[in-house]
């Protein structure tokens, strides 16, 4: 993955460095035409004025050409086209071999041909051309220098916004009924882009509470017709002229009217956890008294599977709603007791900022944190409901707690965590 | 006894009173808060049960209006809101209980004769049935003048079985009186059992007859025959 400006810039110097070249070959070649085309001139230039000083002078004068030029005569037998040339000649003066640009040419003096060589240095040329090479060059690498800086530069400037976007975006939590608002930016397709995010935040958040709404409501709804039923299920116990199978069915449809009566309750509450109904009136609560209660209440069932207690407990808690304290705690100790063993351990500890249920039970298959899902059961035949685990983990959520479920060997640990 | 049900759920409605009829209680219904007032005005009730959610008014201002008027009248909030706000105003009202729908017509029963016993003689009542005597005050049982022991779970069974006394209570429903919430922690009935024969056994030690009778697959009834 790259960044869009890694991306963009890649493109950028692509395309700015084939450019370059391709001016830089155009550049090249049409300094090198201009300059062979002068030199060309005064060749011609020379050739005519060295033409009519052998037809009009015997000897040539030395200043006849320009300065660098050489001049040679041959007599020949016959003459040949003219041509113009390109050769690298030694070159006294500077001791090396240099590009030369000649003109050969024909002249007939006194009944005798002459073959005329004129050659011009084009050391010139060679510089020209040097010249044209680093300039390029250094162009170039300006322009990449130039290019990296702005890019560093925009990202850090200029893309802030989009970079704070993204982070509020990361840290979104529907559950909190968030709308994500953002100050103005100078940009106007991160102004864009934050107002898209705030309406569809604001969309969400108003979904979700619609939604969670429906649902209590919904739960609502349903006890009245479900105590109806309870009810005229209660009253028929009571009619002694029913026979012994009709009282064994209408107990059935008892026992599923009940379920149906508590998974609604207990489906009504989490849904009431979510929408933060019990943000208000939120306290200092003491887990200390509410485990010690919890645990004398359960005494006959704890005595029944013989499972044993201990406790290292000081008074202390978080802040939060003592009603959801209590249900927080019941459900890690019903817990702690329906998933234990016969003649199992329980093994409590509540200290500054940490409540541990530690229970001994049969070993879980799968990911422990499975285990907060809704309706999650590990056999069908179980009475319990399967939200137990899930409410504890809602009420945690909601208040600012971290609930954790962890396996060791046989123990299987709870652990609450709080500020 | 006198009671009055204001619910404006009219097959709810005929379900308590008939169940309070059998119990020998005059059960009246109001289906509306403006009966209600009119009811509360003209009558004496020895208890009052408010459903809070009242199509034309606000149950609340019932009890309130109740307890201003007559506040020796015991009054029982029935709703289907569980919200606590709700449970803690109606009991700063002065409310004597509070009891979310769905309930179990035997629990508001028990409740309601708690609240009558409690109204009535300040709680010095003693129940009896058959043999058995009991000092709710003391929470003291005694068959022929010998004390009972039993463990609290025990005595709230005798108690709840009494107050329901010569009627079929459902394993759900004496779950649902001794453990409440955590009803559903039992992954069966077989634990109602063993509380049912200790107490059975403990008061048939003191020479109680065997009052209790265990009805097939539904589940228990308290009865002299």
């Amino acid at each position: 993955m790259m960044k869009l400006l890694a991306q963009i810039l890649r493109y950028q110097i692509i395309a700015s460095l084939s450019v370059l070249f391709l001016g830089a070959i155009l550049f090249f070649v049409s300094v090198r035409y201009l300059i062979d085309d002068e030199v060309n001139k005064e060749l011609i230039n020379s050739q005519v004025k060295v033409s009519w000083q052998l037809k009009h002078i015997d000897t040539l004068p030395v200043y006849i050409l320009q300065l660098g030029d050489s001049l040679q005569l041959d007599a020949v037998r016959f003459p040949a086209r003219t041509l113009l040339r390109e050769r690298l000649l030694y070159n006294q003066s500077e001791n090396k071999y240099q590009p030369y640009r000649q003109l050969v040419f024909y002249e007939r003096v006194e009944g005798q041909w002459y073959r005329v060589t004129i050659s011009k240095l084009l050391a010139q040329r060679q510089q020209l051309m040097d010249a044209v090479v680093v300039t390029v060059t250094f162009i170039v690498a300006l322009l990449l220098i130039s290019l990296l800086m702005l890019n560093n530069w925009l990202s850090k400037r200029v893309w802030r916004p989009f970079y704070k976007t993204l982070s509020a975006l990361d840290l979104y939590q529907l559950e909190r009924h968030e709308v994500l608002e953002f100050p103005d930016e100078e940009t106007e397709e991160f102004n864009q882009l934050n107002q898209s995010v705030m309406q569809l935040t604001k969309r969400l958040a108003a979904t979700y509470q619609n939604l969670k709404e429906f649902t209590e409501n919904a739960s609502h709804e349903i006890q009245t017709p479900l105590a109806v039923i309870l009810s005229k299920i209660e009253g028929l116990f009571q009619d002694e002229t029913l026979t012994e199978s009709q009282l064994v069915t209408l107990s059935e449809v008892s026992e599923a009217a009940n379920r149906l009566s508590r998974l609604n309750q207990a489906l009504l509450l989490l849904t009431k956890i979510e929408n933060r109904q019990f943000l208000a009136g939120t306290e200092p609560v003491n887990f200390l008294p509410i485990i010690n209660r919890k645990l004398r209440d359960l005494e006959d069932l704890i005595a029944q599977r013989q499972i044993s207690i201990k406790t290292e407990l000081e008074p202390t808690g978080p802040i939060m709603h003592p009603a959801l304290a209590e249900v927080l705690v019941n459900n890690l100790l019903t817990n702690a007791i329906r998933h234990n063993l016969q003649n199992g351990n329980i093994f409590i500890t509540l200290s500054d900022g940490k409540l541990a249920v530690r229970n001994t039970g049969n070993p879980v298959n799968g990911n422990p944190a499975q285990l907060f899902e809704r309706f999650r059961k590990e056999s069908t035949q179980s009475a319990s409901l399967g939200l137990g685990l899930a409410l504890a983990k809602t009420i945690c959520e909601v208040n600012g707690q971290m609930l954790t479920y962890e396996i060791e060997n046989d123990w299987h640990i709870l652990t609450v965590t709080w500020q | 006894m006198k009671l009055l049900l204001i619910e404006d759920e009219k097959a709810l409605a005929t379900s308590i009173q008939n169940y309070f009829q059998r119990e020998n209680f005059v059960c009246e219904w109001a289906a509306d808060y403006e009966t209600a007032i009119e009811k509360i005005n003209i009558y004496r009730y020895d208890c009052v049960l408010v459903d809070i959610m009242l199509p034309d008014g606000d149950g609340l201002n019932a009890v309130r209006e109740l307890k201003r008027k007559f506040p020796e009248t015991g009054i029982i909030i029935i709703s289907a809101k569980n919200s606590l706000d709700d449970r803690i105003a109606g009991l700063n009202l002065g409310s004597d209980d509070y009891l979310t729908k769905p309930f179990h017509l035997s629990e508001l029963n028990a409740r309601v004769q708690a609240v009558i016993r409690r109204r009535n003689f300040q709680g010095n009542q003693q129940i009896g049935f058959g043999k058995i005597i009991i000092d709710p005050q003391e929470h003291l049982v005694t068959v022929e003048n010998q004390e009972v022991i039993l463990t609290r779970k025990e005595y709230d069974l005798l108690i709840y079985m009494i107050a329901n006394k010569n009627r079929v209570l459902t394993k759900e429903s004496i779950a649902e009186h001794l453990w409440g919430d955590d009803a559903d922690l039992m992954d069966n009935f077989d634990f109602i059992y063993t509380h049912i024969k200790n107490l059975r056994k403990k008061l048939m030690d003191k020479g109680s007859p065997d009052y209790l009778k265990s009805i097939y697959g539904v589940g228990y009834k308290f009865s002299e025959q």
